[in-house]
């Protein structure tokens, strides 16, 4: 066993609570954890911390930018998070704002590519109860009136100007809707601004919205911090058991396979560093196939600082002032993104060779098995940093049971990276890496 | 904009195994070097943090930026014996790195390791500060990072910041607060390698210097820690005797001109006190209320953003703030002089004139009505329970550690509990009469056609607004007729008017 493992191995133990665990030892996720699917198909998933008084209350529901699959609705996901905070008719809006100021809990919402999570993190067992009747009065008994949805829709107008003069948001839209031609990644999670203009409009979609996903049987209710979980399960299930079920099944469209490589320049209208993205149709998150894992594990050898390739670009010739590569975990394939921040707007040809020479040279060379190694390394400690307070194993812990419903998923993922190989990750460079599945998109505002 | 990295930091247990094991904070000190120990027995984490009592008021005059150059070519460049390419390469597997921020009169360097590694993880961290390689090629890399920083991303890219930044200048014009921590363009690209060796000569002095420590690191640690500081030369460069900052005379106006379809707004005025005064807490309850930062509890969210839907977010600080982990204040930030501010996230700009205007009635209200009976206690026991989660992770407790020390203070969270259940809402009006004003505001509007709405404030053009929802409550209608003319004195000496991109060329606002 290579040293680092013997150090994070270490590193688990040390965090482990002296409960009985479901996972064995040496799992990356330390934490006993535990499923209950109530009879309406909720699944909740407890994780007693041995933290005093802090409690993460997280409700991950599997809807996000990627539900939008009908014209006119991109944004959608989002805008509903907003309405989740309107209340019900026995604890109408000004009542729940109060009963979280008198919690003085920390909470929100958010929506990505697939999923939406509402969050309360609050201090004392005693407050369990409050929040488990009034958690699951929002999301059984919610309640707004059209006038309501009038008014929030342009909150949304006005998230979406808070990035407006940010030209990486502007990359981002464009590189979605140039590379996907049917899923709904096509969109990003605000959405087109055309659609978020008409939402004061959809009341009528809203209603519908909720009543597919919504729904127990599409929700996981997560639990992490200081509780007792059979008093915790008790109230879930006293509270949560009157909220149907949906029954309803999304068929995301399949997107194509691209046949032809495209490219899309963007003028910035201010003068602004030169951008560079170069995307790559991947595979969905999965912790059985092996490609995404070695994906991982060549965006970091390939792109991460310590990489040959970021040295020079970065740190030696001094083209770019950030390389990364984007590789995100989705439920539905995805885009493998390579983004680079350049100084000059002449460099952007020389910068998009470069990364592509680096591309065709992980199809054929083998990557060296000490830096797999420390990339295996790099992994571990940084999923293990991210578990710090109760809310970071919540919140990393939703992104995981928003993929796969289950946090088993995180050991078996990196059970995954522990037996992905070399000729692994050249493999899937061979296959993914391919000059018809790419798509480039360049900005630049006149930086010379 | 603050050059803050996220913290790694391991541990969850960590906390609970610490708290359990009986673990307290301990101070220790040297005629020099200042010791922060927090020892979490059991804890498999460390962090250190050290603290430097030097910012960007310490720059020298003409070298507006040198202190965060000086510091990011510790932070991001190699030492004497290795490349910063070989160093990356180092803390690669251990998924580590040297975190930096850089405020106006303290700049901090942190990270946080696993115990396992904390010998590999410092030699590296102790020779980045202490042996620093100050290389041309890193100097010269960093140099145009902050250069492109001033002149192109945050006068093009980043509006809402642009907003806060350019309300700094507003404050604080003459004054060593009075430009970013990155300085100007024309005072970087005078920069020279030389410069940033001499400012480290300068100031890393052990007199300066906080060391903090915490977590599961073993007892010898600290000594050694110390003792390779305590190789620094002795002494420390004198607390900076700082001028009042010029209060506003009115209500003055900075314009910022750009292509932009949404308008930002930061406003707000100095403030003559700090966390260490009796009053701050009263004073701390009426800006939670009136604009507690990204909450519904916020006053100034309720009426603009939820009753109108006019933008995402609108928020009230009684004191500098930068957020830390998730939405709470972030830590070490520590200044003898504060300021009052309010942040109205973007909006149309064919809003902006009426949302001026409400903001500033708003603000008015506050100050000759003071907080109302039914929202004093719901606001202090907001208070008492929410600040109970700023301080989770090693770090926080730390820094939390650090700045209730510089405060006078033991514990300035557990002091907050004592002190806010006492404050009586009597108090709180006090402190909104006494520090708060509605008459003597700046405020820096990010915006298209600066003219017009120069114009429109200088005349007091009735602001009429649209909504999406044509059933908007009566109540909200009602109140708009009196938003929509109310009187703003404005004289049109008080407003200036520049391009976003002329900002940030030259010490203070640019000249019209």
């Amino acid at each position: 066993m290579p040293k680092f493992f013997a150090a994070i191995l270490i590193l688990t133990l040390a965090l482990m609570v002296p409960l009985k665990a479901q996972a064995p030892v040496t799992s990356i996720f330390p934490f006993d954890y535990k499923i209950d699917v109530l009879d309406n198909g909720l699944r909740v998933v407890t994780i007693p911390l041995n933290n005093p008084n802090i409690i993460s209350y997280y409700m991950v529901v599997r809807s996000g930018s990627r539900n939008e699959v009908e014209p006119g609705k991109s944004g959608f996901a989002h805008f509903f998070e907003h309405m989740m905070f309107k209340g019900t008719k026995t604890m109408p809006r000004p009542a729940y704002d109060d009963y979280l100021t008198r919690l003085g809990a920390g909470t929100n919402g958010y929506t990505n590519d697939d999923y939406t999570c509402y969050f309360v993190v609050f201090a004392g067992r005693n407050n369990i109860e409050e929040v488990v009747r009034t958690e699951a009065d929002r999301f059984i008994n919610l309640y707004y009136d059209e006038k309501m949805i009038k008014t929030e829709a342009p909150v949304i107008e006005g998230e979406y100007y808070t990035a407006v003069s940010d030209p990486d948001e502007k990359m981002y839209e464009t590189v979605r809707d140039t590379a996907f031609e049917k899923h709904s990644y096509k969109h990003t999670v605000i959405g087109y601004l055309k659609d978020i203009q008409d939402m004061p409009n959809q009341y009528e979609y809203s209603l519908l919205y909720k009543k597919r996903f919504y729904a127990p049987d599409n929700c996981l209710l997560l639990v992490a911090g200081d509780f007792d979980r059979a008093q915790l399960l008790d109230l879930v299930k006293k509270y949560y058991a009157p909220w149907q079920k949906s029954g309803y099944v999304l068929q995301t469209p399949t997107e194509p396979p691209q046949t032809k490589a495209k490219r899309v320049h963007v003028p910035w209208p201010s003068q602004t560093l030169p951008r560079l993205t170069m995307a790559y149709h991947g595979p969905a998150y999965s912790d059985e196939k092996i490609d995404k894992a070695a994906l991982d594990l060549l965006a970091m050898m390939a792109f991460a600082p310590s990489s040959a390739l970021y040295q020079r670009l970065v740190v030696e010739e001094q083209k770019c002032t950030a390389l990364r590569a984007d590789f995100g975990d989705t439920r539905d394939p995805s885009l493998l993104a390579i983004q680079a921040i350049l100084k000059s707007d002449q460099d952007l040809p020389y910068v998009e060779g470069e990364v592509k020479k680096e591309l065709e040279r992980l199809k054929t060379e083998l990557l060296p098995a000490d830096k797999l190694a420390e990339v295996k390394s790099n992994f571990k400690y940084s999923f293990a940093a991210g578990l710090d307070t109760t809310d970071g194993v919540a919140g990393t812990l939703a992104f995981y049971l928003n993929l796969a419903a289950d946090p088993g998923t995180v050991n078996k993922l990196f059970g995954l990276y522990d037996r992905t190989t070399p000729e692994d990750i050249r493999a899937m460079a061979q296959k993914y890496f391919v000059e018809t599945n790419s798509t480039v998109v360049t900005l630049t505002g006149g930086s010379k | 904009m603050k050059r803050q990295r996220s913290m790694t930091m391991i541990t969850l247990l960590a906390l609970g195994l610490a708290l359990a094991a009986g673990a307290c904070a301990q101070k220790a000190e040297t005629p020099a070097l200042t010791t922060e120990l927090l020892p979490v027995a059991g804890n498999p984490l460390v962090n250190l943090r050290v603290v430097l009592r030097v910012g960007s008021a310490n720059d020298p005059a003409g070298k507006e930026g040198l202190a965060a150059l000086t510091f990011s070519l510790l932070a991001e460049g190699g030492t004497k014996d290795l490349t910063f390419k070989q160093i990356q390469e180092k803390f690669f597997p251990l998924a580590a790195y040297v975190g930096l921020s850089v405020d106006k009169e303290m700049s901090v360097f942190f990270g946080t390791i696993h115990k396992d590694n904390l010998d590999k993880y410092y030699a590296l961290f102790r020779d980045m500060l202490l042996n620093p390689g100050f290389r041309e090629e890193d100097f010269n890399r960093l140099k145009t990072d902050q250069l492109n920083f001033l002149e192109k991303t945050l006068v093009n890219d980043l509006d809402e910041e642009l907003g806060k930044e350019v309300l700094n200048l507003a404050l604080y014009e003459g004054h060593p607060y009075g430009h970013t921590e990155y300085g100007t363009a024309e005072s970087v690209a005078s920069l020279t390698l030389a410069d940033v060796k001499d400012f480290y000569a300068k100031q890393f002095l052990q007199g300066n210097i906080i060391l903090g420590l915490a977590g599961g690191y073993p007892e010898e640690f600290t000594a050694k820690f110390k003792a390779d500081f305590e190789k620094l030369p002795q002494g420390a460069t004198p607390k900076l005797v700082l001028p009042a900052p010029k209060p506003p005379q009115g209500l003055e106006f900075v314009l910022v001109e750009k292509q932009t379809p949404a308008t930002a707004i930061s406003m707000g005025f100095p403030v003559a006190l700090g966390r260490a005064e009796k009053d701050f807490f009263a004073l701390w309850i009426a800006g939670a209320h009136f604009g507690e930062h990204r909450q519904h509890l916020s006053h100034l969210f309720q009426v603009i953003r939820e009753a109108r839907g006019q933008n995402y977010g609108d928020y009230a600080y009684i004191e500098y703030f930068s957020q830390g982990r998730d939405k709470f204040p972030g830590m070490n930030y520590d200044r003898q002089q504060q300021y009052f501010s309010i942040w109205i996230r973007p909006l149309l700009n064919s809003n902006r004139h009426f949302v001026i205007r409400q903001a500033l009635r708003e603000l008015r209200r506050l100050v000759e009505e003071g907080i109302p009976e039914d929202r004093f206690e719901l606001v202090k026991n907001y208070l008492l329970n929410y600040t109970k989660l700023y301080a989770q992770t090693l770090g926080e407790r730390l820094g939390w550690q650090i700045d209730s020390h510089y405060y006078g203070y033991d514990d300035f969270l557990a002091e907050a509990q004592k002190r806010l259940a006492a404050v009586t809402r009597d108090e709180v009006n006090a402190a909104i009469k006494k520090y708060l004003s509605w008459q003597n505001v700046r405020i820096a509007v990010i915006t298209q056609d600066a003219q017009t709405l120069k114009d429109d404030l200088v005349s007091n053009t009735p602001s009429k607004i649209k909504y999406a929802n044509p059933n908007m409550p009566q109540s909200v209608l009602d109140e708009d007729l009196l938003i929509q003319v109310y009187a703003l004195d404005v004289k049109p000496e008080s407003v200036r008017i520049a391009p976003a991109t002329s900002f940030f060329k030259k010490a203070g606002l640019p000249q019209e």
